[in-house]
């Protein structure tokens, strides 16, 4: 079967127009909104929006306002799937799963933008009841109490498995139908501490679209991120670092190790906002090797001079 | 009345059903319903965790309210609110409904119930418990948990889950749906010995063949125990002389064969109070009545074999007391996080199989043979199966006599299982082979149990390359096992629990 997404071919289209931008090296200062990121700018840099300082959901809002609004990403009659970090079995304020208003003011975009369906979903790491429950999110998002959104379960029987033709070691790998079926696919990480890949953001938490045993991702992780992330693509991301986990990543579990950083990230290009990401740690994208190959795959900029970020100060 | 009584099982089946599927995480910490109250109503269950773990439980103080009722009433258990007596009902009018019985089962038979009633008191006497091998509320209980509800979820999941992908999905998938959420669990359980314990559940069901309530008149100890109880109680079947006919159909359709062939004496241990006999008899000449005029049959019991039973059932302690897992035990003898000390567990433990439906994870497993064969189907952790879940106390809430301490999830989680060991020779960082880190990310205490430390490997190619390997801080460690759980590895878990450094060890650890 041939799993061909118009939403996919129209991002393919994006990179390649963005690709030839970058080569006329046109000018900034054609887009004097700063709204238009990637293909459509004629500036060609990828542009992140930073909010700063406010509630969760208002720096949600903030942010993807900044990046064009949702009615940029989101059409009318457009089923959208918000994909958050719902991995563990841990409450909001020890930061190891997406920020539960983030997400349900990202739920409330989509509905805002004319979305017909919005599912809430993640593949977890804890047993999926209790980390949809303690996380927060199953309450936040169901208390929007609109019958179009739903908070569902992955249905283990609709993985497809697709092939990895660029980077990792894996040849190919199972990927969540439901999530490659919506017309709209939304990335709601939280930036946080991990072991192994270092941090995890945008890019790694493609890691819940997945099926089979993720362990065996771990053998070669940082090019397998990279490589899992040219086969699927999100329209957006509104990355979460409201509390983000400084040590003991990705589960956390003490609140010494919880840093209030008070911020969303939104943007289209994963790298840039993983890269950007990574200095609010204290680091930049050349300590995370996952970030740096999925550069090198070309799925973004790494760059931070090459990245136009919009700051949001609502304090 | 009769129809009371179907009512009342009826009631009670649903209940019981409702109950069942309500063992299971409902987004609640904490279990919204009593689920093991038919365990604890039960006075075969009470009396033998009482007396072989020598102790007051207050949690099985609803069975005196049966003991109380039955010495009024007689065996009214079996007739009206025994699960198990009501799927028997249901099998015989159902899948026996047109068989003629042929074979005759001698009478003697029934006395069998009385004789492993009087095994039973005599080894939990001397602290050996094994009536979880033939409590009718245990089970049924676990025969679900480990068979039947495994089986319906594999049988529903194999023929609708698949036809998502069909045209026939818009039909089936809001089927599949209502099912789901309101029947099925939430994954597909597994459990070793499922075979076994569905064998014999079936069995007990298939011998409904030879006579109704086959089981109920002849094996039960419950049963039996409840019969002694209730036989003098007030509520006894009476017949009216001047207006039985003697035609013979109160005899002929007693379920428990409780009615003599005079059709007046009734045979007291037996009646279950269906009522069956007052409801066919064509004279209304049979009554349920308090009062004195009733003719109640002996019990057809010889001393010798009471007796007999009572001296077995004393020579099993030392048998079995002597068995080698006593002076070694098994090392994956991992026990659910509050279990008591290894022989007053296995004293209380009735092997319903609560503990292993409500665990979230599919970790708790019936025992084989670790805990030798008193220890059979008690609840151990496979951690290759499924873990202890670090924010559940679950287990703790279901366990019907307290063999699991119903801990508060502070307390829980300072409880070690047990502790986790990497086999150095099968790891693949420390082998040099590649990268992993999955058990340490997935440990789940708050400062981690499981650390890395970066280490210069020579590789089987001779390259010296750095991995991150795996090191278990045995202070911190609680034996939850999702380590093994969630090792990568498709073989055996290069990290593994044992029952070394377990809380409820006697012994300081060996370290």
């Amino acid at each position: 079967m041939d799993y061909k997404f118009d939403r996919r071919a129209f991002l393919k289209g994006a990179a390649t127009c963005s690709l030839a931008a970058t080569g006329l090296n046109l000018v900034d200062g054609m887009d004097p909104l700063g709204i238009m990121g990637g293909a459509w700018a004629a500036d060609a840099r990828p542009l992140i929006a930073v909010a700063k300082n406010g509630a969760p959901a208002q720096m949600a809002r903030a942010s993807v306002m900044a990046v064009g609004g949702m009615g940029r990403y989101v059409k009318k009659g457009d089923v959208v799937v918000v994909k958050p970090n719902i991995g563990w079995d841990r409450t909001p304020e020890l930061a190891a799963n997406t920020n539960p208003d983030v997400v349900k003011e990202v739920v409330k975009m989509c509905l805002e933008a004319g979305a017909k369906k919005v599912r809430v979903m993640d593949r977890t790491c804890n047993d999926p009841r209790r980390c949809y429950k303690r996380s927060g999110i199953a309450d936040a998002v169901e208390s929007i109490g609109d019958p179009a959104v739903t908070v569902e379960h992955i249905d283990e029987r609709r993985f497809v498995t697709l092939p990895i033709k660029k980077g990792g070691s894996l040849e190919s790998w199972t990927f969540c139908q439901d999530m490659l079926d919506a017309d709209r696919l939304i990335n709601v990480p939280i930036a946080k501490h991990h072991n192994a890949a270092r941090l995890t953001m945008s890019l790694k938490n493609i890691m819940g679209c997945l099926g089979g045993n993720r362990g065996n991702i771990h053998h070669d992780l940082d090019g397998n991120i990279a490589a899992l992330n040219t086969v699927m693509k999100f329209d957006l991301i509104v990355m979460d670092a409201v509390r983000v986990l400084t040590a003991n990543g990705p589960q956390g579990g003490k609140t010494k190790d919880v840093k209030v950083l008070n911020t969303v990230v939104a943007g289209t290009d994963p790298v840039a906002v993983d890269a950007f990401g990574a200095t609010l740690f204290g680091i930049t994208a050349n300590d995370v090797p996952h970030v740096m190959n999925a550069a090198r795959l070309g799925l973004g900029v790494a760059d931070l001079a090459k990245i136009k970020i919009k700051t949001i100060d609502l304090g | 009345m009769q129809n009371l009584r179907r009512a009342s099982q009826w009631l009670v089946f649903l209940v019981f059903v409702f109950l069942f599927l309500n063992t299971e995480y409902k987004d609640n910490d904490v279990l919204a319903y009593a689920v093991n109250i038919f365990l604890r109503l039960d006075p075969l269950v009470a009396g033998a965790a009482v007396l072989a773990g020598r102790a007051v439980i207050t949690l099985v103080w609803p069975a005196l309210v049966v003991v109380g009722l039955t010495l009024i009433l007689g065996r009214f258990f079996c007739g009206w609110f025994c699960p198990l007596g009501s799927v028997l009902d249901f099998t015989s009018a159902t899948v026996f409904r047109k068989l003629k019985r042929r074979t005759q089962v001698p009478e003697s038979w029934r006395r069998a119930k009385y004789l492993l009633l009087a095994f039973l008191f005599a080894s939990s006497l001397f602290t050996l418990q094994f009536v979880f091998l033939l409590d009718p509320i245990s089970i049924i209980i676990r025969s679900f948990t480990a068979a039947v509800y495994p089986a319906m979820n594999y049988v529903i999941n194999s023929t609708l889950g698949p036809l998502y992908a069909t045209p026939v999905a818009p039909v089936t998938e809001p089927v599949y749906g209502f099912l789901q959420r309101h029947f099925l669990a939430f994954e597909q359980p597994h459990f070793r010995m499922a075979g076994l314990i569905g064998f014999i559940f079936f069995g007990i069901l298939a011998a409904e063949y030879f006579q109704r309530r086959f089981w109920c008149r002849n094996l039960c100890p419950l049963g039996a125990m409840l019969g002694l109880l209730g036989r003098s109680g007030i509520v006894k079947r009476r017949v009216s002389e001047p207006d039985c006919i003697s035609c013979g159909r109160c005899e002929r359709d007693c379920r428990m064969g409780a009615v003599e062939k005079d059709f007046f004496t009734t045979g007291r241990a037996d009646c279950i109070d269906c009522m069956d006999c007052r409801a066919v008899c064509p004279e209304d000449a049979i009554s349920f009545t308090g009062g004195v005029a009733a003719k109640g049959a002996g019990l057809d019991l010889s001393r010798r074999g009471v007796l007999t039973s009572l001296a077995i059932g004393a020579a099993a302690v030392p048998l079995f007391g002597s068995e080698a897992y006593r002076k070694s035990a098994d090392p994956s003898l991992i026990r659910p996080p509050g279990a008591l000390a290894e022989d007053e567990f296995l004293a209380r433990c009735t092997r319903c199989g609560e503990c292993m439906r409500v665990c979230i994870a599919n970790g708790l497993q019936p025992s084989l043979f670790e805990a030798g064969l008193p220890g059979l189907w008690s609840p151990v952790l496979a951690p290759r199966i499924g873990y202890c879940e670090y924010n559940c106390t679950l287990c703790g809430q279901v366990c019907p006599t307290g063999a699991i301490k119903r801990l508060p999830l502070e307390e829980k989680k300072k409880v070690k299982l047990g502790l986790a060991e990497v086999d150095r020779d099968h790891c693949l960082p420390w082998k040099g082979d590649s990268e992993c880190i999955v058990c340490e990310e997935h440990c789940p205490t708050d400062k981690k149990a499981i650390r890395l430390r970066d280490e210069t490997v020579v590789t089987m190619y001779g390259e010296t390359r750095s991995f991150k390997r795996p090191y278990v801080d045995e202070g911190l460690c609680v034996g939850c096992g999702i380590c093994e759980t969630k090792c990568p590895l498709t073989d055996r878990s290069a990290i593994f629990v044992t029952s070394r450094g377990e809380s409820r060890a006697d012994a300081p650890m060996l370290m």
